[in-house]
């Protein structure tokens, strides 16, 4: 009650879309930005602490991720699941709501695209992908509503609620794949469901492009996906009565009541977004990379998606330049490890130091003796109060 | 402005624990071995299990990055060893690369046991050896890839996980070889051959062992899920050969109920599960599970006259923390079977299809005088009886 500070969002001024945006945008990528440099001065150091050369490591890994259309696809694919899921984040944090439940959203929504994509065998793929997209999309959404009901009518934090439900999604995922939708192609002895078909295979761009351009060839239709739909949130969130009913409440729930804005009507919308985007991730996930539904698979995917939306400042553009940069760590790895001889596990320590130099950003303002951020990460918008 | 501080520092100590809850369900693991520390979020959960044991011949132990660095200068291979993998393509030229599933390579666990099967074909063969650590799932068939666009002769990829990629591979590759471990494959391939094992069989040998063993009529078994066929096959021979022994004998077999997720990664569980077992009357437990059984045989080892059973690798020098009570271990003899598969491939009879590699009980250790001859005598039995076929463990596979 005593915090006075956060007022409703201005609108933006459209007079001067440099100043508006762009300068703004530029300011904000300061920190991540830094972040990532620090964490990979830090990891250069334990490469060669390890007896490697940081420089070589760094060259393999960036050649393993962008050094062929092959690799783009690779980082392209890494990176597809995360945007969806940075983006559920995002969305939820603009509402004040931690939705650590993505994990789950996201295998459930995985697990339903899959279903549809092998039980229909004789569908035009049109119709075919929309439909196990829809579902996936649609189970995450429900999925994600039932803490944001919750939270709204009894209060339940949606933190712990998520957590509880993504064990219960872990656990119902395993028990399908295991049970009535386990694969029975002989020879198979684990738990996965059947391949989908082909018609609900999520092509590539140059398979339907009308026009030959190389270097579009390889570029998985997904990730295309992916970014519009991140376009389609930072609309959603900044330029939509909805998105500024979100922020209003994420900002200060207790000024949004006052403003007359249903708080609980925004909580359930939100959640139900945010889980909508997250099982539209596992969807494409299913149906552009993996082919069928594996328990295990997709694991992390959903915590994951906590760093990126972190890395991108809460930002829905954000969320592409930083899933492609934890995409292209993953991608380029294994090419790391190979030729460099530096193991696997220096990719998380990087990503671990670059989320906790994000999250601790006082540190990097301290390096830069920037200012104290303005209107900066709240996340904590439930937390003990409302 | 204080509150949402509290809230954040909350938040960024929860997720390292999120992490590693999420982070450690690693795809498909093998079997009854789980793949140690597949993230450094995990390796604080999977700690207590994970010994630093001494293993004083044959281990590779040290750090895998100076180990590959290490390598050339020491393989004392005949006609001098290849020193690195330029020169694959040369016929005369044996290079033979390993995948290993979501882990390490030394995980003191079934990617380890590949990987000295590939070290012995090293030494023995001349060869020139290398291997990837797969990061996520979503990387098989790439890592199988920089192998095969290097040209290497043998891939070998282990664990069920990769089966698909490996099958794939083969067909992309035909020139290669490769070895899958733990994988069935169905023989349409020449140049693709699984690795598998009787798990049913070890764990009947166990069964029997601990059957014979028992004071109390009760024994017990603490399981990783089962959701992952050869646990079943282990739970399965283990109650057959008990009961073989002692058809009035008590069985208290216990899945753990966190599938994936955590099934393998539970030493707390497996500890807990073990206690109540001995509460119930057991004196033999049985764990096979990863970390999960690990943690059993631990807590059993802190109970006076109380015996352990191990599984998968000869457990006396992965977990030392049990060595008060670990009489052997159900065994699939991963590395001889590596070793062979690649000899084989060398002579040019290479196997394809699957290849039955051996299971057997390992060594007793400091418990050889403490187990009767006539046990001994009957196991020896027994495993005649299972290899000829005149015995049978009663585990039918579903499928």
């Amino acid at each position: 009650m005593e915090r006075v500070e956060a007022q409703a969002p201005k609108p933006p001024n459209k007079s001067n879309w440099i100043s508006s945006y762009l300068f703004p945008a530029l300011y904000a990528a300061i920190v991540p930005v830094m972040a990532v440099i620090v964490a990979l001065i830090i990891g250069a150091i334990i490469i060669a602490l390890s007896g490697s050369n940081p420089l070589v490591a760094y060259k393999e890994l960036l050649i393993g991720a962008v050094g062929s259309p092959r690799a783009i696809q690779r980082t392209l694919e890494r990176a597809t699941p995360l945007i969806f899921g940075g983006l559920a984040l995002t969305l939820a944090f603009k509402a004040g709501l931690f939705n650590i439940g993505a994990q789950g959203q996201l295998i459930l929504g995985a697990i339903l695209a899959g279903w549809i994509g092998y039980i229909f065998t004789d569908l035009p793929a049109i119709v075919h992908i929309p439909l196990a997209l829809a579902i996936g999309a649609l189970v995450g959404a429900l999925y994600g509503a039932i803490p944001g009901f919750l939270k709204a009518y009894s209060g339940a934090h949606e933190v712990i609620v998520t957590i509880m439900l993504n064990y219960i999604a872990g656990n119902l995922t395993d028990y399908l794949s295991n049970g009535p939708w386990k694969d029975r192609a002989r020879g198979n002895v684990v738990a996965r469901t059947p391949k989908i078909a082909e018609s609900a295979e999520i092509p590539s761009l140059g398979d339907i492009l009308p026009f030959d351009i190389s270097i579009l060839n390889n570029i998985p239709l997904g990730a295309v996906l992916a970014g519009l739909v991140a376009i389609f949130v930072w609309w959603l969130i900044n330029k939509s009565t909805l998105g500024f009913e979100m922020r209003t409440v994420g900002e200060n729930p207790h000024a949004a009541q006052y403003a007359g804005i249903s708080v609980k009507r925004i909580t359930i919308i939100a959640m139900l977004l945010s889980g909508l985007l997250a099982g539209l991730g596992g969807a494409v996930e299913t149906l552009g990379v993996n082919g069928r539904f594996e328990p295990g698979t997709n694991a992390g995917l959903g915590f994951n998606a906590i760093t990126i939306a972190l890395l991108a400042r809460v930002h829905p553009i954000g969320v592409i330049p930083a899933a492609l940069l934890i995409g292209m760590m993953q991608a380029g790895g294994a090419l790391m490890q190979f030729n460099a001889k530096v193991a696997i596990e220096i990719i998380d320590i990087v990503q671990a130091l670059i989320l906790f130099f994000v999250a601790a950003d006082i540190l990097i303002r301290k390096m830069l003796r920037m200012r104290k951020s303005e209107g900066g990460l709240n996340l904590s918008g439930g937390w003990g109060g409302s | 402005m204080r509150k949402s501080f509290l809230g954040a520092l909350l938040a960024a100590l929860l997720l390292p624990i999120l992490v590693a809850c999420g982070g450690s369900s690693t795809p498909a693991a093998e079997p009854t071995s789980a793949p140690v520390a597949a993230e450094p979020t995990a390796a604080p959960a999977a700690e207590p299990t994970e010994a630093p044991a001494a293993e004083p011949t044959e281990a590779p132990a040290a750090e895998p990055t100076e180990e590959v660095a290490a390598e050339p200068t020491e393989a004392p291979a005949a006609g001098g060893a290849p020193t690195d993998d330029s020169n694959c393509a040369d016929e005369a030229v044996l290079c033979v690369g390993l995948v290993t599933d979501v882990g390490r390579v030394d995980d003191k666990s079934f990617n380890q046991s590949a990987w000295e099967g590939v070290k012995a074909a090293e030494a023995e063969l001349g060869a020139y050896v290398d291997y990837i650590e797969t990061a996520a799932a979503q990387d098989y068939a790439n890592n199988i890839m920089l192998f095969a666009e290097k040209n290497y002769d043998i891939i070998v990829t282990v664990g069920f996980a990769l089966a698909e990629a490996t099958a794939e591979a083969g067909e992309e590759y035909p020139n290669i070889k490769f070895i899958g471990v733990d994988q069935f494959h169905d023989g349409s391939q020449e140049n693709v051959v699984g690795l598998i094992f009787n798990e049913d069989r070890a764990g009947y040998l166990a069964g029997a062992l601990a059957a014979s063993m028992s004071q109390s009529g009760t024994i017990a078994a603490v399981l990783g899920t089962d959701l992952v066929p050869a646990v079943v096959a282990f739970k399965e021979g283990y109650e057959n050969g008990a009961k073989a022994i002692n058809p009035d004998i008590t069985v208290i077999s216990t899945y753990h109920p966190g599938g994936f997720a955590s099934g393998f990664t539970d030493p707390e569980w497996g500890a807990t599960t073990a206690k109540q077992a001995i509460d119930q009357g057991a004196d033999v437990v049985f764990g096979a599970g990863g970390n999960t059984g690990n943690g059993a045989l631990i807590e059993v080892a802190g109970n006076e006259g109380k015996y352990c059973i191990g599984v998968d690798s000869d457990q006396w020098e992965t977990v030392p923390e049990a060595h008060s009570c670990l009489i052997s271990s159900a065994m699939k003899l991963i590395t001889p079977g590596v070793t062979e598969l690649i000899k084989a491939a060398k002579d040019g009879n290479f196997p394809s299809g699957v290849y039955y590699g051996d299971v057997g009980l390992a060594p007793f250790h400091d418990f050889d005088s403490v187990i009767p001859a006539e046990v001994k005598a009957k196991l020896d039995e027994i495993n005649a009886g299972l290899a000829d076929g005149s015995i049978d463990t009663g585990y039918v596979p579903a499928n």
